[in-house]
């Protein structure tokens, strides 16, 4: 059994059963377009009057948007009555498609399950062949919305008396998406609220700072955040409920007490400690006390032949050259200065520890040695961890005589339970009210970094321009005009950057060959792309499709078909990357007060830009 | 709660929770093992902290809460076996009843048709939709196809008359331009204008169609003190699916809009059928000067039937009832719960089965 069934053969059964028209939703574009193409050479022509139908409604179309007039789909959709409407296709296209729809002229359109939305026709049937779609980059299953969204296009009002939603498998179909999809309540929606660099600017520019945080209370974020914190504090009432029992005792925070206390108890338990009875300056400078260091003692200097520790006491040792050429034990202790400043010393293994020649040139040396020397900064650490000091101190704990000592052990695990979750509830409930400001400052922080916004939160005079651009990526391209980057640059060159910066999709495809300008200016754009890493996301920038944009602007003679014909590209997405870069380049044209030559430029580009298939639609 | 906590918090949790709590927000997080799903959500949680804390503990306390709701699943599954016809009968009076035959192909198809050509007459939610528009701001939330266009059309029309300025937006460029093709038709060319980045077709005309960034943009130049189009005048705000609002992309433009939107100006939000629109309403009326109403159904216009077809070319309808089983995605037809299964056996690579 083939494992989905085949294009024609879906038509024909739905045609026998009097479920045309309909829309067949499809995995991919590529499942569009094989579904066309195996059309091609079937024999079940439509009968010469609706061919002649279509082909009206198609004339008149095509005298709307002369730019479909050879497109090759036509001789298929008049013959057979089936078309294709996706994102690849032109939007003039999609027009047309939808205007034989509505006439009722088709009998079926393979459309993508992703650009659902887009699809604003109705038909008697529709028919759903996966249960998941690919969103970004993974495969996710569909929403009820989604599916209800889709099964929605079924049944024209005032054309039909009841509509369709069919199933057909096809490989990694799950059927239960599909049902729930259907029988379901659509999923709550969320809010998505991002804050983003133009937002703070215009709204800094419109209000005070101190006004702002009101304003981001009234979104609908915020709305669905206190929603979520209403229902912690309601949480946080019942824990407050439940603690009632475990109120203050002999001692008031008796659940702190104890956890002390068991904490102190258990680790005492565990403990074998090493004790030695040096106070920590000691055992701080015991490390630098090596062999050939000059050690000020309390009314002389010596030097450091060896260190050791004392075999019963274990505490630490020195043998010091004293003046004089007295060879000295003595407690490390006895060394008040450790100075910065070390002597030669030939190390030997027994006494004296060092060559006779060695003590002759070190007791000379330590003669001459000046009157003041520098000091060795040592740092003595602190105390060590407080629970230690606790631990030396348990018998300061009143616990195991304490009356409720029996209570407090039964209680605790309960209760000190309730009181973590009162603290997680009590932080959580906090990040959820203030979490939108936060944010708000982080970006705000950002812009005073790039001098966008002064110390006080007002908007400088880049700041004053820069709000005027409010598209995805709006810091890179405030930060390239900044930069000059665009000074000197050519409208292609200009706009071709632009459509890099635009371009979000990652799909590969052979390109136009890039120029060598064009290949510079945007290694520069990269670089800087990347340095604005932490602050925005950095965009694709992919180079080859930049090079699209440069061709078309480049050569105003280039016809849209001599510019299809330069890529793999799909059609609707050349034509979606120009009409993105001319949405870029106007933002870039309101400029005109600060930057006449940019947004000359820029208006130049939109001039050459908007010709042909273009100029067709606003 | 500190980095150091939540990740002791994380560690503690079962890996499902941590995959579930991975969903949306880590890329193929299934191909991670739990230290580095741990480290990845922690990386993603920097950005949106208070929502994820919240997210992670309310999987937490639904972990909790089922160990109590497993045993009466149990109870439930046992039922069947210790049969009480009496009391299933009672309760399968609401319920399309399982020992009801499952429809027939024929009945299923029965009723394929063009309806009579009637009068058009507007819903009674459309004229309620209307009126509650004088008094305050709207939503809309019916199913597709319904017939949003109807009050959108005449309510620009009213708004109009009193000669107050319409702007009507869209998600998508194509999709405002299939509008404006359809305005024109009702109103006339002059009477409708658009506006786009770079272009402004008959920008002074009264109703003006534009996709929704463009308007944010309108509303922040005029907040900003330059005003452009008349927004003094602007009586009615027509935001065209607005359940773009949970769009992870652009939803942030339609929050925006709404909350810039001159308090003179009523607003009129059309949506397909999503599961919270009073939030939504409830959200308006907080922060709107006038009270929104919500106009909510999800009984479709043309009823809609499901069927299955097999690769073979076998039609069976989807569900035991003709119509859908609302709330029962269990009640599939025999015929099709055969063949689909059979499907799966042939299709699924050996050992791979579900």
């Amino acid at each position: 059994m083939p494992p989905s069934i085949h294009p024609v053969d879906l038509i024909i059964a739905l045609r026998q059963k009097h479920l045309t028209p309909a829309i067949v939703f499809l995995t991919s574009r590529r499942a569009c377009d094989e579904a066309m193409e195996s059309f091609e050479h079937t024999q079940s022509f439509l009968p010469p009057a609706r061919q002649e139908m279509i082909g009206k409604v198609l004339r008149a179309v095509i005298d709307q948007y002369p730019s479909i007039a050879e497109h090759p789909l036509i001789p298929t959709v008049q013959r057979i009555g089936v078309a294709a409407h996706h994102a690849g296709h032109l939007p003039s296209w999609k027009i047309a498609v939808e205007e034989l729809m509505r006439n009722g002229c088709l009998d079926a359109v393979f459309a993508t399950t992703t650009l659902a939305a887009g699809v604003d026709f109705p038909a008697r049937t529709v028919v759903i062949t996966q249960s998941s779609i690919r969103k970004a980059r993974d495969f996710t299953d569909l929403t009820i919305g989604e599916v209800q969204q889709i099964a929605g296009r079924a049944g024209r009002r005032g054309k039909d008396l009841v509509g369709f939603a069919i199933v057909t498998p096809s490989p990694y179909i799950d059927l239960t998406v599909l049902t729930k999809g259907l029988t379901g309540h659509p999923e709550a929606i969320n809010s998505q609220f991002v804050i983003s660099y133009p937002m703070v600017l215009n709204l800094l520019k419109a209000h005070p700072l101190d006004q702002i945080q009101p304003i981001l209370a009234k979104s609908f974020a915020q709305f669905q955040l206190n929603q979520r914190a209403e229902v912690l504090e309601r949480k946080l009432d019942e824990l407050h409920r439940q603690l009632e029992p475990y109120g203050p005792r002999v001692c008031t925070d008796w659940i702190s007490q104890w956890q002390l206390f068991d904490h102190v108890r258990r680790q005492r338990t565990h403990r074998t400690p090493v004790r030695r009875n040096e106070p920590p300056e000691v055992a701080a400078r015991f490390h630098f006390l090596t062999p050939g260091r000059v050690a000020g003692l309390s009314k002389s200097r010596g030097v450091v032949l060896r260190q050791y520790r004392s075999k019963g006491q274990k505490s630490p040792m020195v043998t010091l050259l004293r003046h004089g050429g007295a060879i000295t034990e003595c407690p490390a202790a006895i060394v008040t200065e450790v100075f910065d400043h070390m002597l030669d010393c030939a190390e030997a293994p027994v006494y004296p520890w060092c060559t006779p020649e060695s003590i002759e040139s070190m007791l000379r040396d330590l003669e001459e040695l000046p009157p003041r020397l520098p000091v060795l900064p040592i740092l003595v650490p602190k105390d060590e961890l407080i629970p230690d000091s606790i631990v030396q101190t348990l018998g300061d704990f009143s616990c195991p005589t304490c009356p409720s000592r029996s209570a407090c052990q039964k209680d605790h695990a309960h209760a000190s339970k309730l009181r973590q979750e009162q603290h997680r509830h009590t932080k959580a409930i906090q990040a959820l009210r203030t979490s939108l400001w936060h944010r708000f400052q982080e970006k705000i922080d950002a812009l005073q970094r790039f001098g966008y916004l002064s110390p006080t939160a007002h908007l400088t005079d880049t700041g004053e321009w820069a709000r005027l651009i409010r598209i995805d990526h709006s810091l890179l391209i405030t930060e390239l005009v900044r930069a000059d980057a665009f000074t000197g640059a050519s409208p292609a060159l200009l706009a071709a950057v632009m459509s890099s910066i635009a371009h979000d999709d990652d799909r590969p495809g052979a390109f136009p060959r890039i120029s060598t300008g064009l290949a510079s200016l945007l290694a520069q754009v990269r670089k800087l792309a990347e340095s604005l890493s932490p602050y925005e996301d950095p965009p694709l920038l992919r180079a080859d499709i930049a090079a699209i944009t440069e061709q078309w602007i480049g050569d105003p003679t280039l016809t849209w078909i001599g510019l299809c014909k330069k890529t793999t590209m799909a059609e609707g997405d050349i034509y979606r990357l120009l009409a993105r870069t001319l949405e870029f380049l106007s933002q870039l044209h309101t400029l005109r007060d600060t930057h006449p030559a940019l947004a000359d430029c820029a208006s130049q580009a939109i001039a050459i830009l908007r010709r042909g298939v273009l100029e067709e639609l606003p | 709660m500190t980095t150091d906590e939540l990740e002791r918090l994380l560690a503690q949790q079962p890996l499902g929770v941590l995959h579930r709590l991975a969903r949306g927000r880590v890329h193929r997080h299934f191909r991670a093992g739990k230290r580095r799903l741990i480290e990845l959500l922690l990386r993603h949680s920097a950005e949106n902290r208070a929502g994820f804390e919240s997210d992670l503990l309310a999987l937490i306390s639904e972990r909790e809460a089922r160990p109590a709701i497993q045993p009466v699943r149990h109870q439930r599954s046992e039922r069947p076996k210790t049969s009480q016809p009496g009391h299933r009968l009672h309760s399968a009076q609401h319920e399309p009843d399982h020992h009801e035959p499952a429809a027939s192909l024929a009945a299923w198809l029965e009723g394929i048709g063009v309806p009579l050509p009637q009068p058009f007459v507007p819903d009674p939610w459309q004229e309620d939709a209307l009126a509650k528009l004088q008094s305050g701001d709207v939503i809309v939330s019916v199913p597709t196809g319904s017939g949003k266009t109807y009050v959108a059309v005449e309510a620009a029309r009213r708004a109009m008359d009193e000669n107050r300025t319409v702007i009507y937006t869209s998600p998508l460029k194509a999709l405002s331009n299939t509008k404006y093709t359809e305005f024109c038709r009702i109103f006339g060319a002059d009477r409708v204008g658009i506006l786009t980045g770079d272009r402004r077709d008959n920008g002074q005309a009264p109703l003006l169609i534009m996709t929704t960034e463009i308007l944010r943009n309108l509303l922040y130049d005029a907040a900003g003190g330059e005003i452009d189009v008349r927004l003094d005048t602007l009586g009615l705000v027509i935001l065209d699916e607005s359940q773009y609002l949970a769009d992870p992309e652009r939803g942030v433009v339609w929050e925006e809009t709404i909350i810039f939107c001159p308090t003179q100006a009523r607003l009129l939000l059309l949506s397909a059928s999503i599961g919270n629109p009073h939030d939504i309403a409830d959200w308006l009326t907080s922060i709107r000067s006038t009270p929104c109403h919500l106009i909510k159904h999800s009984k479709r216009t043309v009823p809609l039937r499901a069927g299955y077809l097999h690769p073979d070319g076998k039609l069976t309808p989807l569900f035991r009832t003709i119509g859908i089983p609302y709330g029962h995605p269990v009640h599939l037809h025999p015929e099709a719960k055969r063949l689909f299964a059979r499907y799966e056996d042939e299709t699924m690579p050996s050992g791979r089965r579900r």
